[in-house]
């Protein structure tokens, strides 16, 4: 009676067990197939560019005995999940494709203007006028541009005096760029005085280059 | 905090002299609990830098809470920068290092710290997919190992510089 009904009941757990092998063998494979291709399609490629200032410059790929140095314009790497860097020689229009739009995103520079004034006063010199100029019409192409207007003095005078007179120089710069209807995110405009000369002088000597204010645009 | 030694201000009738005593240094130390996280957070939540420019979809992922970013949004330190198929972003920092990221993008700021005296600072952002131009600034060019750019199989170290770098997947 017992070996009778067990038998059957034995092929079908076995006929069972061989179904959960296959099942697991098969989602094995497939989970294989899931996790490990696109892990070893992952890839980092680099590319250094030419620099604006035309300096020297370099990147370093990876680290330790596998680092590599990029220091030349459109040096290229490229590191796979293994992390070894291999080196690569892409075209300029290559890379040109591939980095288009971040590129075509990069924001602008930021720079920096300096206007010169007139002894004693908040009057610009004439020949500063084209700075202004230029100035103005690169804050007003600017998107959500930060403004920092830094007023300076020469040494004459007295601290006091200089302080308040650099603060009233940079004021009035800032005045000129609300005007013009600049919609700047930050905008601000401090004295330093006579503290922070171009040109070193002694106390009290008049200084033309000294007197005047710094914008930056950021 | 010598105010604070007279909290609650208004006293509690149907307090007992212990419970009130109890409930006192329990408000003292909520107060000093909330005043230390404050303080935590506003020294971790500085400004490092500003979106100057958002064309598609750009996303600001900020403490879980992803929010659509526009030109002269301020970005901070862990802040996560991601694009859609069409987006692309560009990001100014306070010491001048300029970075755009292009379509499909996924850019984390994960460290910055910034000395605009000394220009000493630490910049780690951590490409996770997508395209990223880099401009380095004022950090990289006081100290040759203190920016970098993490993807998910290497490290590049920045040496004042230009470059762009793609993670494909």
């Amino acid at each position: 009676m017992k070996s009778k009904s067990l038998r059957p009941a034995r092929r079908w757990i076995v006929r069972q067990l061989r179904n959960v092998l296959w099942v697991s063998a098969a989602c094995a494979f497939f989970a294989g197939c899931a996790t490990v291709k696109p892990a070893s399609k992952v890839n980092t490629y680099v590319v250094l560019l030419p620099e604006e200032s035309g300096a020297r410059a370099a990147l370093i790929v990876g680290d330790g005995a596998n680092a590599l140095t990029l220091d030349r314009p459109f040096n290229a790497a490229s590191v796979d999940s293994a992390g070894k860097p291999e080196r690569k020689s892409p075209t300029a229009a290559e890379t040109d494709k591939i980095f288009a739009a971040a590129l075509a995103a990069q924001p602008p520079k930021p720079i920096s203007f300096t206007l010169y004034f007139e002894t004693n006063s908040t009057q610009i010199t004439p020949g500063s006028r084209p700075q202004l100029e230029a100035l103005m019409a690169d804050a007003a192409r600017r998107q959500a541009v930060e403004v920092q207007v830094t007023g300076h003095t020469d040494r004459v005078g007295s601290d006091a005096d200089n302080d308040r007179l650099s603060l009233q120089r940079a004021e009035s710069v800032r005045s000129m760029l609300v005007q013009t209807g600049i919609k700047a995110t930050f905008i601000r405009a401090v004295g330093r005085g006579e503290r922070e000369s171009l040109v070193p002088t002694a106390d009290e000597q008049p200084e033309a280059r000294n007197r005047r204010v710094e914008v930056i645009l950021r | 905090m010598g105010g604070l030694v007279q909290w609650p201000p208004v006293k509690l009738p149907s307090c007992k002299v212990e419970v009130s005593h109890f409930m006192n240094s329990c408000y003292r130390t909520l107060i000093a609990l909330v005043g230390f996280l404050i303080v935590l957070t506003a020294a971790a939540r500085a400004d490092i830098g500003q979106i100057k420019n958002v064309s598609g979809e750009v996303f600001l992922l900020r403490q879980n809470v992803q929010l659509p970013a526009k030109p002269g949004d301020l970005v901070q330190q862990s802040d996560v920068l991601i694009t859609g198929a069409n987006g692309a972003v560009g990001v100014t920092f306070i010491d001048s290092s300029r970075l755009s990221a292009g379509p499909n993008s996924r850019v984390e700021l994960k460290q910055f710290r910034f000395d605009p005296t000394t220009h000493d600072g630490e910049f780690v952002t951590h490409v996770q997919r997508g395209t990223l131009a880099v401009v380095s600034g004022q950090i990289a060019k006081r100290s040759p190992d203190a920016m970098k750019v993490k993807t998910p199989t290497t490290i590049l170290g920045v040496r004042g510089t230009t470059f762009a770098v793609k993670v494909e997947e």
